[in-house]
């Protein structure tokens, strides 16, 4: 978390002052089909549900970005399984390093309620996006993979592994953009009294990406 | 009066040869003493060494013509006017602009300085003086000269070239000034190089026929100009056409894409019970869709929309650009000075 800030906060210092006449804002509403997978030795629970949201980016000339995206939806338990409803609040930098690739730093809040109770989850990833143009420009095809080296979960030890991988399309029409998007979460958690957690959020994204200014 | 001018003769001597021309000059002054003394006896010899070829000193062609026509007026007061005549018109025949001065000389010796110039047809052209003129504004001069009533033509041409512009073609008797707008013939402002004004007249009371030329050098003087953008190379601009190459690698990106999300799905839902593959084949057979229908538009015509106008926009700027700075050059030249100067004869100019 300390992390991501001081990569925003040098985005921000570094990019503003010379970028300033540069400056855009993009902000893009999205829905999502999520399914979330949980085996905590009982089996793999399912729960699928829809998740609308949106992602605000400040741009800083043609390098540096800063986005600010909000997430919330419900997920629909499978025979047995509860409900659950799931919120999201997070902020990312990027760093453009060459025209095809993006650096990102980043941190979420994230959390799941169900009748039971609440589970918190704390977020921070270091990625990189890859972006190929084709059809002269007009469509990206996009590549996405982030660690997620610092997660902490209310209630549980923190994963061993976990990482966030995505791939997907950018449409271009005139100023703005559709995006479609297959994205999955995977997190591996430690072995407790000989109970492996494995957990894992996919979501079908559409994002539409409006330019304001 | 007549000492200034005859000072002024000796001035203008080159000082190379001032001494040799030293005595001429001496003679010269002694000779105009006795003529303002009136003792013309004692100035005629004088006057005659000057001229005669027996002179061993050199004599300017200011100071032959202005010993002629000295002689011409010494003689008129001696009462020998046909000898007079002859003196004078041997003075007009070497520089037709000679003339006598009224406030300075008898009405006897301007009637027969009058009856040489009716005597002898001849055309001048004065050299001309350095200048720096600007067209819009003003003009370049020059001084002809018929010694006594002719038609007369002035024609200005380029040294070299067969245009001619004319600038004058009239009856003058006299010295006339003519002007030039610094254009040629075809309107246009005459190019930096080596001019030559030609005069031709005929006289009216004899018929006969003379002509005179002189030289000059025409330079521009123009603020600097500015160079217009070059042409874009192919580098500066965008792609506006899809290469077939480029339209099969597209096939390959999508694919690309497509790969990756069946690769996500089923890598990672292994041990998570499968079934994941749903919404992965959805962005997979979108991309793969996508990538063989970009294929197939660019295969067939890759124009790329957004390069054409954006590349059209920089040759619109570029154009505009070019079309001010062509204006402001435009403004320059026309602005252009003309600076002229004399030139001894026939050469390559400035």
């Amino acid at each position: 978390m300390r992390a991501a800030g001081v990569i925003a906060g040098a985005a921000i210092l570094g990019g503003a002052a010379p970028a300033a006449a540069q400056r855009t804002l993009t902000v893009a509403p999205l829905v999502s089909l999520a399914e979330h997978r949980v085996d905590a030795g009982f089996g793999v629970e399912r729960s699928l549900g829809p998740i609308l949201g949106g992602v605000g980016t400040l741009r800083f000339g043609p390098r540096l970005a800063l986005a600010v995206r909000a997430l919330g939806g419900s997920l629909f338990g499978s025979k047995g399984v509860l409900d659950r409803d799931v919120g999201e609040l997070g902020v990312e930098a990027s760093v453009v390093t060459a025209p095809w690739l993006a650096l990102q730093a980043g941190a979420a809040r994230r959390a799941y309620s169900t009748k039971l109770g609440r589970q918190s989850w704390t977020l921070v990833g270091l990625g990189a996006t890859a972006r190929v143009a084709f059809a002269g420009g007009a469509i990206h095809g996009v590549w996405r993979a982030t660690l997620l080296p610092a997660v902490s979960v209310t209630g549980l030890r923190g994963p061993d592994g976990a990482f966030r991988t995505a791939t997907g399309l950018e449409y271009r029409v005139r100023t703005a953009t559709l995006g479609v998007e297959y994205s999955l979460e995977r997190y591996d958690f430690p072995a407790e009294a000989g109970v492996r957690r494995l957990e894992q959020l996919s979501a079908l994204t559409l994002l539409l990406k409006l330019r304001l200014r | 009066m007549r000492p200034l001018a005859l000072a002024a003769i000796v001035a203008a001597a080159p000082i190379s040869s001032l001494s040799a021309q030293g005595s001429t000059a001496e003679l010269l002054g002694q000779a105009h003493q006795f003529y303002e003394r009136l003792e013309v006896e004692r100035a005629l010899p004088l006057l005659r060494q000057i001229v005669s070829p027996n002179w061993p000193f050199e004599v300017t062609r200011e100071q032959r013509v202005e010993a002629y026509k000295y002689l011409g007026a010494c003689l008129t007061l001696a009462g020998k006017r046909d000898s007079a005549v002859l003196y004078f018109r041997a003075a007009i025949e070497r520089d037709p602009f000679t003339e006598l001065d009224p406030n300075l000389f008898t009405p006897a010796q301007l009637a027969t300085f009058g009856e040489a110039q009716r005597r002898t047809f001849a055309v001048a052209v004065r050299p001309v003086e350095p200048a720096r003129v600007d067209p819009r504004t003003a003009r370049v001069t020059f001084t002809i000269v018929a010694t006594h009533a002719a038609v007369v033509q002035a024609r200005l041409a380029p040294v070299g070239a067969g245009a001619t512009a004319p600038l004058f073609q009239g009856t003058i008797d006299g010295a006339r000034e003519i002007a030039w707008d610094g254009l040629l013939a075809d309107r246009r402002l005459a190019p930096t190089g080596r001019y030559e004004l030609a005069v031709v007249g005929r006289s009216r009371l004899t018929g006969t026929s003379d002509s005179a030329r002189v030289y000059f050098d025409v330079r521009h003087e123009v603020e600097a100009l500015e160079d217009t953008l070059p042409d874009f190379d192919r580098r500066r601009l965008l792609p506006e056409r899809i290469s077939a190459e480029a339209a099969r690698r597209d096939v390959a990106k999508g694919l690309g894409v497509a790969a990756a999300a069946l690769l996500i799905a089923g890598a990672a839902n292994g041990d998570l019970g499968g079934g994941e593959r749903g919404r992965a084949d959805v962005v997979a057979a979108t991309a793969a869709v996508t990538g063989v229908v970009a294929f197939l538009v660019h295969r067939g015509h890759g124009a790329i929309p957004e390069n054409v106008a954006a590349n059209a926009r920089h040759r619109a700027e570029r154009d505009s650009t070019n079309a001010s700075v062509r204006g402001r050059n435009a403004s320059r030249v026309a602005a252009t000075v003309l600076l002229v100067s004399p030139a001894a004869g026939e050469g390559t100019g400035p």
